[in-house]
């Protein structure tokens, strides 16, 4: 966890020396505080507040994975909470279909990992906005299915999901799930850091800067491509999945394609392929939003206020990021970071 | 019998003002290499304030022709946003105006509420062959005939156009012609921003439109556009005109919530059938 930005031949390389060799013991203390922050969070929280947090949690989750997917491949997915979707549906078909509710869970990134291999077939022959607007498209094409079908109970959706239970415990208290959707988001660290740091992380950091170069090195483009689209949605599916335990209910409405929107949000203010940049993304994001409700629910403001503060901020971030911090938040600090700590042993 | 002509006019009338949506998107394009997200949101300000303004009195005409101006002044805000600060890249321009896109979506709600609104077009229908046909499906399709003929004869023959054209197939060719392609986009933004304005005017008597139907008018505008490659508005008008078509026969037909399922399927084949053609080689070269 505590080198994925280090191990970034971009952070490296242009600033070797004596400075490089002591960061690492900075950087795990970091993570390490991160991690103690994260545990104690659910606990010293007030039990209202608690579903926030689960809710930034199960968005990190889906955002760890698009970053890579965004930052990594290079691709842009308008529709990553299809994904979300599927593993949210699959999780609520199994369990009120009277199987296990522990094999809904392990269900929920299976089918939507599957559901992506399968798209992804035709789907990654294209790039760039012309994804972008296919991803999008099958997202719209799952909405308008789901809301008609009878199985997936219309627009109703499936309601009274039973709540989780794996080998005899229940998940019923809010805090249980705080530390579910945080072990889930530790394992889908876990897994990304092996595979961002290992061989085929180098490979697909080459396709997204040339996709020909790449192959004619030995990459193989289709293949890698495929594998990390796959995996994105799977962590989409786990969130969920998680979501729909811990809800109770799931709808059409529960994954708008504003949702699909925000993920990119909060990938691109973040800092695209970079896991401390997913995690930054989604925790400030998910916290501004909150604040931005709280202001706009305040009395003497009008009934809009809070969706037009959302709007207005999404969009200002975006607009502004993309513009003056193309890199995102996380890699923008780290690199003024670098800066500053590479330029102070040579004036002293 | 006369249900099939019915959805075929009507069909036709949508798929004009889908055509209209395309073109800003590929004149936008051509120039700039920028795909607007915020194509759809320029159609719903037109038809918004074209709204407003005929409810706030003024005579109709007056107040279409200053709501497409006003998308064209909201196209300029998006055009200089997008492109004005120099090294931005195509790609991050589509997320910035994705980004203006929802920054919209808050002024549309503030200024408009959230509930679709419509108003009356030119009213009431006329019977052709046994069918009822709304005039303002003729008026559609009659002002969206004329717009492509005006853009065939901006883009051939006057000075401007063909300084737009120019930017299109060489930026570096125009600038050393004394052409300046940033300024150029600009202009195709506007004009973008007008032609998605004029689409708004005359399909929200059509079909009621709320702030987030640009979701759905910016896929539809991009499915007819993405036939030509984003660069060809005859192929996009074409386009247009058959996706207009399949949905308001899957529609008649069939059921209506399946019509965007069927337009979307459509704009997903033609995608996948053109990228078999094209490799990574090619799309690379392009950039």
């Amino acid at each position: 966890m505590s080198v994925s930005v280090r191990n970034s031949p971009r952070s490296s390389g242009a600033h070797a020396g004596p400075a490089r060799r002591r960061r690492p013991a900075p950087a795990t203390l970091g993570a390490a505080a991160v991690a103690v922050v994260a545990l104690l969070v659910p606990v010293l929280l007030p039990a209202t507040q608690v579903s926030v947090y689960v809710l930034l949690l199960l968005a990190a989750i889906v955002v760890v994975g698009l970053s890579m997917l965004m930052g990594f491949a290079g691709q842009v997915s308008l529709g990553q909470a299809s994904f979300t979707m599927i593993g949210g549906y699959t999780a609520a078909l199994t369990a009120t279909h009277g199987l296990p509710t522990w094999l809904g869970l392990l269900l929920a990134p299976v089918v939507a990992a599957a559901c992506a291999a399968l798209v992804g077939v035709p789907l990654l022959r294209l790039r760039g906005h012309q994804l972008a607007f296919a991803t999008l498209a099958i997202q719209l094409i799952l909405l308008s299915l789901v809301g008609r079908l009878e199985w997936t109970g219309g627009d109703i959706g499936l309601q009274g999901v039973p709540r989780l239970q794996v080998a005899g415990y229940e998940f019923a208290e809010e805090i249980s799930y705080a530390y579910l959707a945080l072990g889930a988001l530790g394992l889908v660290v876990l897994v990304t850091r092996h595979i961002v740091t290992s061989r085929p992380g180098r490979g697909l950091r080459a396709l997204a800067t040339s996709e020909v170069a790449a192959a004619s090195s030995g990459v193989p483009v289709a293949v890698y491509k495929q594998a990390v689209f796959s995996l994105s949605a799977g962590f989409a599916g786990l969130a969920g999945g998680i979501y729909a335990f811990y809800i109770g209910y799931v709808a059409p409405g529960s994954f708008p394609v504003l949702l699909s929107f925000e993920y990119v949000v909060m990938v691109v203010v973040g800092g695209a392929g970079t896991i401390w940049g997913a995690l930054a993304g989604a925790t400030a994001i998910t916290l501004l939003l909150q604040l931005l409700n709280d202001i706009g629910t305040r009395e003497g403001m009008p009934a809009s206020a809070p969706t037009v503060l959302s709007y207005a901020v999404y969009g200002l971030l975006l607009v502004v990021v993309v513009l003056f911090l193309p890199r995102g938040l996380v890699p923008s600090a780290t690199a003024w970071w670098d800066r500053r700590t590479a330029s102070k042993p040579m004036e002293g | 019998m006369s249900a099939l002509l019915q959805y075929l006019v009507s069909g036709i009338a949508v798929g004009c003002g889908f055509a209209l949506l395309a073109s800003g998107l590929v004149t936008i394009h051509r120039v700039t290499r920028v795909v607007n997200f915020a194509q759809g949101m320029f159609a719903v300000v037109g038809g918004m304030t074209a709204g407003s303004l005929l409810s706030a009195g003024l005579p109709p005409g007056a107040a279409e022709a200053a709501a497409v101006a006003v998308a064209g002044g909201a196209g300029l805000a998006v055009g200089v946003v997008a492109t004005g600060r120099r090294g931005t890249s195509p790609q991050s321009a589509l997320i910035v105006t994705l980004g203006l896109g929802f920054l919209a979506y808050a002024a549309e709600i503030m200024i408009w509420g959230d509930n679709p609104r419509s108003y009356p077009g030119l009213g009431g229908a006329v019977t052709v062959f046994g069918a009822h046909v709304q005039k303002q499906s003729f008026l559609v399709i009659g002002v969206t005939a004329v717009v492509f003929a005006l853009l065939a004869v901006f883009f051939g023959r006057s000075y401007a156009g063909k300084a737009l054209s120019a930017c299109a197939s060489n930026p570096y060719a125009a600038r050393t012609m004394g052409i300046d392609p940033l300024r150029m986009g600009l202009v195709a933004f506007a004009l973008g921003g007008a032609l998605g304005g004029l689409a708004g005017v005359l399909l929200t008597p059509l079909q009621p439109i709320s702030y987030n139907s640009d979701v759905l008018l910016i896929t539809n505008g991009f499915a007819a556009a993405v036939l030509g490659g984003l660069n060809r508005p005859a192929v996009a008008l074409a386009g247009a005109l058959t996706l207009g078509v399949a949905e308001s026969l899957v529609a008649g037909y069939g059921e209506a919530s399946y019509q965007t399922v069927v337009a979307l399927a459509l704009m997903l084949a033609i995608m996948m059938v053109r990228a078999s053609r094209r490799t990574a080689l090619q799309e690379e070269a392009a950039r």
